[in-house]
């Protein structure tokens, strides 16, 4: 099986600012509903890959990242340090059982790795 | 291409190295993106194209030519001094540059290298990183929120308990996660990693440390950090 990009994360320093934007340009709904507060996009299409945003530390730029989907954060994590990857944020359970972790690749450019909760 | 000083001194290449190749297939091959070391290649590549022509060309014929004294020549030519502005312009005249390449390279002169920024860069995000931790005290009353009985792990409770924005707390969030001083292993249970009877004077000297450490592993060092 493969690794999906499964999202995209629009890092901004002025989120609500980008939220409208993007809504008012291409009619995307973004709903910040859940314990998190993320501002998740649904483009309203099946087609592609739904986004959310996330607000930008003062010193960073505004950015985009991809999640990718995997079966296992912490191995794929181990996997990508041996490659050059550094850990940015570990392997990190999300208040609604997402797992989730970001990386920088050997370039310096911010990725994530994602795994959907798993229902029991 | 490879800036013919970092190969000399055997530093590695700067990062914009491929980048600056691919810039280059949409500029005019004249005007390609320079670094300080620009002009100097510039210079290298016309005496070496004199010298094929005639074996004989020397240095002091070169300096000659531009009106300049042969050591002070070689000495920018050895990457020892950089050639200033108005020698740019009037040697990049003798070259048959015209005024707008001639610009393109004293600007260049003007950008920190490549290297140098990305390290001016990882100083300023963890100078912003330890500003933030020892001046906002969101990242103190989270982890405090988080130790209370019966919390809920809902930044849109938390924001609202502290007066403060959801964007607040999640930027504070994100950088309490990233300075490994909370960690989220498992659904709605957060663990301050800070030690069961730390008080946020203790929080902000142990915070600083970390990313005093962090910011070590880059390679920087604050003035006073160990």
């Amino acid at each position: 099986m493969g690794d999906p990009v499964v999202q995209f994360q629009i890092i901004s320093k002025a989120p609500e600012e980008t939220a409208k934007f993007y809504s008012s340009l291409f009619g995307w709904r973004v709903s910040a509903n859940n314990p998190l507060g993320y501002r998740q996009i649904l483009t309203g299409t099946a087609d592609g890959i739904q986004g959310g945003i996330w607000p930008a530390p003062p010193q960073s730029p505004n950015f985009v990242q991809l999640f990718m989907a995997v079966d296992d954060v912490k191995a794929c994590i181990a996997k990508a340090e041996k490659l050059g990857a550094k850990l940015v944020i570990p392997a990190t359970v999300l208040p609604e059982g997402d797992e989730m972790a970001v990386m920088h690749d050997p370039q310096g450019m911010s990725f994530a790795l994602w795994r959907r909760k798993v229902s029991i | 291409m490879p800036s013919a000083e970092c190969l000399r001194r055997g530093r590695p290449l700067p990062r914009f190295a491929s980048e600056s190749h691919c810039l280059a297939s949409h500029l005019p091959v004249s005007i390609r993106p320079m670094s300080e070391s620009r002009f100097r290649e510039r210079l290298e590549t016309e005496f070496r194209a004199r010298r094929e022509k005639n074996p004989r060309y020397s240095l002091r014929a070169f300096a000659a030519f531009l009106g300049v004294d042969h050591s002070t020549l070689s000495q920018i030519l050895r990457g020892v001094r950089r050639p200033p502005v108005r020698a740019v312009r009037a040697w990049g005249r003798k070259l048959g540059m015209g005024p707008e390449e001639v610009a393109v390279y004293i600007a260049a002169g003007h950008l920190a290298d490549p290297s140098s920024s990305e390290r001016m860069e990882q100083l300023r995000h963890w100078t912003a990183e330890a500003m933030a931790v020892i001046s906002d005290r969101a990242h103190w009353r989270i982890l405090e929120f988080s130790r209370m009985p019966g919390f809920t792990p809902d930044c849109r409770r938390i924001a609202a308990e502290l007066s403060l924005s959801v964007d607040e707390i999640n930027l504070a969030l994100g950088r309490l996660l990233r300075l490994r001083l909370l960690e989220l292993n498992q659904p709605g249970k957060w663990k301050a990693l800070i030690g069961p009877g730390t008080g946020e004077p203790e929080f902000r000297k142990l915070a600083l440390k970390r990313v005093q450490q962090m910011a070590a592993e880059d390679h920087v060092r604050f003035v006073g950090g160990r």
